[in-house]
């Protein structure tokens, strides 16, 4: 039996412990509790409300880019987007059959939709197509209401209207890269590539805005709290006037070249050409990657701007650099004359005039406009590198011009101190500095430098930075002086080339709307191609036929606007590249009358 | 004899009671008003049920429990030995066991069923020898092996908590204790040794919950954000925002005490741990002042049981114990569990009505039973 009085005390005992044991227990609790909900507070009210409130991006519309007339050059199009919820989607297999239907998939795409359907997660929004038009789209959201669990948004993309023709200048788009996460940008944004959509981002892109939310546990949306909305980027107006471009771009008939038109007093271009084109729309549409990589492999490179970041040998149109370096160190031979027999020989070689029987007596205005090569082999001969070097640093060539696009060649200057710097044991011989003298040898110029040297000559020496903005104010970076006698006795001589008989483009050009000063070049390929590594890629009899320059300006009197062309394997320069100069000054004229008539109206 | 019976009624027992279950259906309230308001309702209905079996307990008389006990014991030992072979598999482990028209889970019931078969046992047998040391081992060792293999960890430790706190007051002297714990890391390894993987996980979560803030320790980092967030007065009646958006994982059940300190704040918390705190005091109270030892030791019993459910599961929301699923004494949803409690208060209740007016049973030389 129980010794019942020593078992009631322990008993008790225990009571009383068992009574502290809770009333500790309940104080551990409370503390517990004190130190959550009033020591912890603050830092867990913020967690409870980054819990509940979400911030959604909402995506700025990007500027557009316009010409001088705001006609768009790169625009926004509304698209369509097709995504899919897959846990409201009744039956796969039967709805995945009708969207095939509908939309006319390609088995590779089906296989990629597909895959990104099982990658994600079922209560998400998967996207399966964008870019839509509302013709690809119209049949599926006409049966929209049959397919649960599949959304049809309207979006913006970017649309480059004028395609190929733009496609150097405008640039394109793409989603933002690793790199540019870190710079800022999100995941689902498109950032400029390159031209004027890389070089204006910052001013196109526009300000996110943003959307504050409340979310539940599944992040599902509850309400809409707060909304500051986006800012639309800049819309941005060039001093392009597209009519030109288009104009030029006709009568290039598909050759490969570049022709850059710019205002003699502003710097502002009007046309910035590179043929070919390719259409951007791709990148933002979806790029095929045989598609790409048949751009990259063209031999015709038609990734390359050639306005700006290709370098030609300038051929003929290096005359005037020549005439003008003459001038200024008071030549005997810039003042008087020459006979050409058709070559000069020199010790061991005759160099040639393209003229195999020769000008007979010429003068400095005679060998400008029948673009006598002896006569300009003798004056380089008499000024020597030196001053010929000279003469191009001054008119801008060998600098880049500093117009605001990507990737801007500068040229080469010949120069014989490079040549021995370059490690090559050959020294500079006489007729290097000769053939310097017409355009040929190692000189290289890109067009808008071209463009810009005859720009110089119309506003007398004046070398303006080009530009593109619409309205911004001329930049002169330098002024070139000159002699006016000597401007005009080159001046002269180039509106003869264009429109007296015996002049080298007078029998394209001698009708145009506006009187030409200009300036034909034919630079040589093949002689080119015998020394150095620029080897065409073109495997064609067409490869070793000339690059084609002109350059000038119009209208000769009063000038406005002044132009470089240069077409690739063209032949020769008056005929190849004056009808391009010729349809661009007819469009000008043409403009210029309907301005006026509206006007008289 | 309803009047005399009533007039007995320990009033102050039915107040805490009764204030707990007003608390409790407002914060359920809470807690389901945005989706299934039938919950609710359905609580309403077993609260009206319960108290009913509450009031019909009072006039059952104790002696009658005793009887029961062995019973009792053996059927739910026995139901429990039958998990492994026919019991429904819930969340990777086994422990419902499907009667066709109910389904319960023996180990619920076993826990209620070793603290009576202990009181009974204990209530006229003298505690300090090896025989009956061995028969507590054997009572407790049974289910507690039954269910870790099913298994259950915090069913097993609550178990376990609950029969040392009754032997404890039968007598026991301490080195018998001593003696267990000194041999539990023995148990504890062996036991680890059978542990299941998401066991394991949890115990390991528990330790640290920032570790794996999107699996096992989201729901008890949210349950801390929103007791947290609650601050001293919480953040209004139906303004909780971690309830309102689903934030809480089994708001209505397990977690239904952080829905009150979100929204009531620590000045709710204070007011619910009070009630606990005095109703189980008063119940401790009941237990020294019984008339016989079977109650005393039935009400201690009781008492552990509802202690250790309130501390375990409130410690499981704050971040203090690993997430074991053990429900708010009278607040949690659930008809099975609130109708056990209130049937044991009502067991508590009728030691009270049986003792008053008597001495507690060390003075007379009154019968034991």
């Amino acid at each position: 039996m129980l010794n019942q009085l020593n078992v009631r005390a322990r008993f008790e005992t225990r009571i009383t412990l068992l009574q502290l044991s809770l009333l500790l227990l309940m104080l551990i609790l409370l503390s517990r509790m004190v130190y959550l909900q009033w020591m912890q507070h603050d830092g867990l009210m913020l967690q409870a409300e980054q819990n509940r409130l979400n911030v959604v991006p909402i995506l700025p519309t990007r500027g557009s880019i316009q010409d001088r007339f705001g006609e768009g050059l790169a625009v926004n199009h509304v698209s369509y987007q097709i995504s899919m919820m897959p846990e409201r989607v009744n039956d796969m297999k039967k709805t995945m059959a009708q969207l095939i239907g509908f939309m006319h998939w390609s088995p590779r795409q089906i296989r990629r939709i597909q895959k990104r359907i099982k990658k994600s997660r079922k209560d998400r929004p998967v996207l399966l197509a964008d870019k839509l038009t509302w013709q690809q789209i119209a049949p599926l959201s006409a049966r929209l209401h049959h397919l649960s669990g599949i959304d049809v948004k309207a979006g913006t993309h970017r649309y480059y209207p004028y395609k190929a023709l733009t496609s150097h200048l405008i640039g394109y788009l793409s989603l933002a890269r690793p790199e540019d996460v870190r710079r800022g940008f999100l995941r689902s944004e498109h950032v400029g590539r390159s031209g004027l959509e890389r070089i204006f981002e910052q001013r196109l892109h526009g300000v996110l805005g943003n959307q504050q939310e409340e979310v539940d546990a599944f992040n599902r949306r509850v309400a809409v709290l707060n909304q500051s909305p986006p800012r639309m980027g800049e819309n941005i107006h060039l001093s392009l006037n597209i009519r030109l471009q288009q104009a030029a771009a006709k009568a290039m008939k598909g050759r490969t070249g570049a022709v850059v038109v710019m205002d003699v007093h502003t710097g502002e271009i009007l046309t910035l050409l590179s043929t070919p084109g390719i259409d951007t729309n791709h990148f933002t549409l979806g790029l095929e990657k045989e598609e790409w990589s048949s751009w990259l492999n063209n031999p015709q490179r038609p990734l390359l701007n050639r306005t700006v970041q290709a370098a030609y040998p300038p051929g003929s149109t290096w005359k005037m650099v020549t005439a003008f370096a003459g001038l200024r160190h008071h030549s005997q031979l810039a003042r008087g004359h020459t006979r050409c027999p058709g070559y000069v020989q020199l010790a061991d070689r005759k160099l040639r005039c393209w003229k195999r029987t020769g000008h007979g007596k010429v003068n400095i205005h005679d060998a400008l406009q029948h673009s006598c090569d002896v006569y300009f082999y003798e004056l380089a001969d008499q000024l020597g590198m030196p001053a010929l070097r000279q003469e191009a640093l001054a008119w801008g060539f060998g600098k880049k011009t500093g117009v605001l696009l990507p990737r801007e060649s500068r040229g080469h200057l010949a120069s014989p101190l490079q040549q021995l710097s370059h490690g090559r044991k050959r020294t500079w011989v006489r007729g290097e500095t000769m053939i310097t003298g017409i355009g040929q040898g190692q000189t290289t110029v890109t067009p808008i430098q071209m463009a810009r040297f005859a720009a110089a000559i119309a506003n007398g020496g004046d070398i303006l930075k080009p530009h593109l903005e619409l309205g911004k104010a001329p930049e002169i970076i330098r002024h070139v002086k000159v002699n006016p006698d000597d401007l005009k006795r080159v001046r002269e001589a180039m509106y003869a080339v264009a429109n007296k008989p015996g002049g080298t483009a007078y029998y394209r050009l001698r009708h145009a709307a506006w009187k030409i000063a200009g300036k034909t070049g034919t630079a040589q390929v093949v002689a080119m191609s015998q020394d150095d590594a620029h080897k065409s890629k073109v495997p064609s009899e067409d490869a070793h036929k000339d690059h084609a320059w002109f350059m000038g300006y119009a209208p000769y009197d009063h000038p406005k606007i002044a132009f470089a062309i240069v077409i690739e394997h063209g032949g020769h320069g008056g005929s190849a590249a004056g009808p391009v100069a010729l349809a661009m000054i007819q469009e000008l004229k043409d403009e210029e009358d309907q301005r006026t008539q509206s006007h008289a109206y | 004899m309803l009047t005399e019976t009533f007039q007995k009624l320990d009033k102050f027992l039915l107040l805490c009671l009764l204030l707990i279950a007003a608390l409790g259906l407002i914060v359920l309230y809470a807690a389901v008003y945005q989706g299934n308001h039938a919950i609710f309702q359905k609580q309403c209905i077993y609260w009206l049920v319960g108290l009913t079996v509450f009031f019909i307990i009072c006039f059952v008389p104790l002696r009658s429990f005793a009887l029961m006990a062995w019973p009792f014991y053996l059927i739910s030992l026995l139901c429990l030995a039958l998990v492994p072979i026919i019991g429904d598999v819930h969340m990777g482990a086994r422990r419902w066991l499907d009667l066709g028209l109910v389904s319960f889970q023996p180990s619920e019931m076993i826990k209620w069923a070793l603290m009576l078969v202990l009181a009974h046992w204990f209530a006229s047998r003298e505690p300090n020898t090896w025989k009956n040391f061995f028969v507590a081992v054997a009572l407790c060792g049974a289910p507690a092996v039954l269910i870790v293999m099913q298994p259950d960890l915090g069913t097993t430790l609550v178990l376990l908590f609950a029969a040392i706190v009754v032997l404890m007051v039968a007598g026991f002297a301490w080195k018998w204790f001593f003696g267990a714990i000194a041999m539990s890391p023995i148990l504890a390894y062996f036991i680890w040794g059978h542990l299941h993987g998401y066991q394991k996980q949890r115990v390991l979560t528990f330790i640290d919950p920032q570790s794996d803030p999107l699996g096992a320790g989201y729901h008890v980092i949210q349950s801390m954000i929103a007791i947290g967030s609650g601050g001293i007065f919480g953040k209004g009646f139906l303004e909780g925002t971690q309830v309102r958006l689903h934030f809480l994982p089994e708001q209505h059940t397990d977690f239904i005490f952080s829905v009150l300190a979100e929204e009531a704040g620590l000045l709710g918390v204070t007011i619910l741990l009070s009630l606990y705190a005095l109703l189980i005091s008063r119940m401790l109270s009941i237990a020294n002042h019984a008339h016989t030892r079977f109650g005393s030791l039935l009400v201690t019993g009781i008492s552990a049981i509802f202690i250790l459910y309130a501390f375990v599961n409130i410690g499981m929301v704050s971040g203090v114990l690993p997430v074991v699923g053990v429900p708010l004494p009278f607040i949690s949803y659930g008809g099975s569990a609130l109708l056990t409690m209130i049937t044991a208060l009502g067991i508590v209740m009728r030691v009270s009505i049986e003792s008053k007016g008597m001495i507690p049973w060390q003075r007379a030389n009154n019968p034991l039973v």
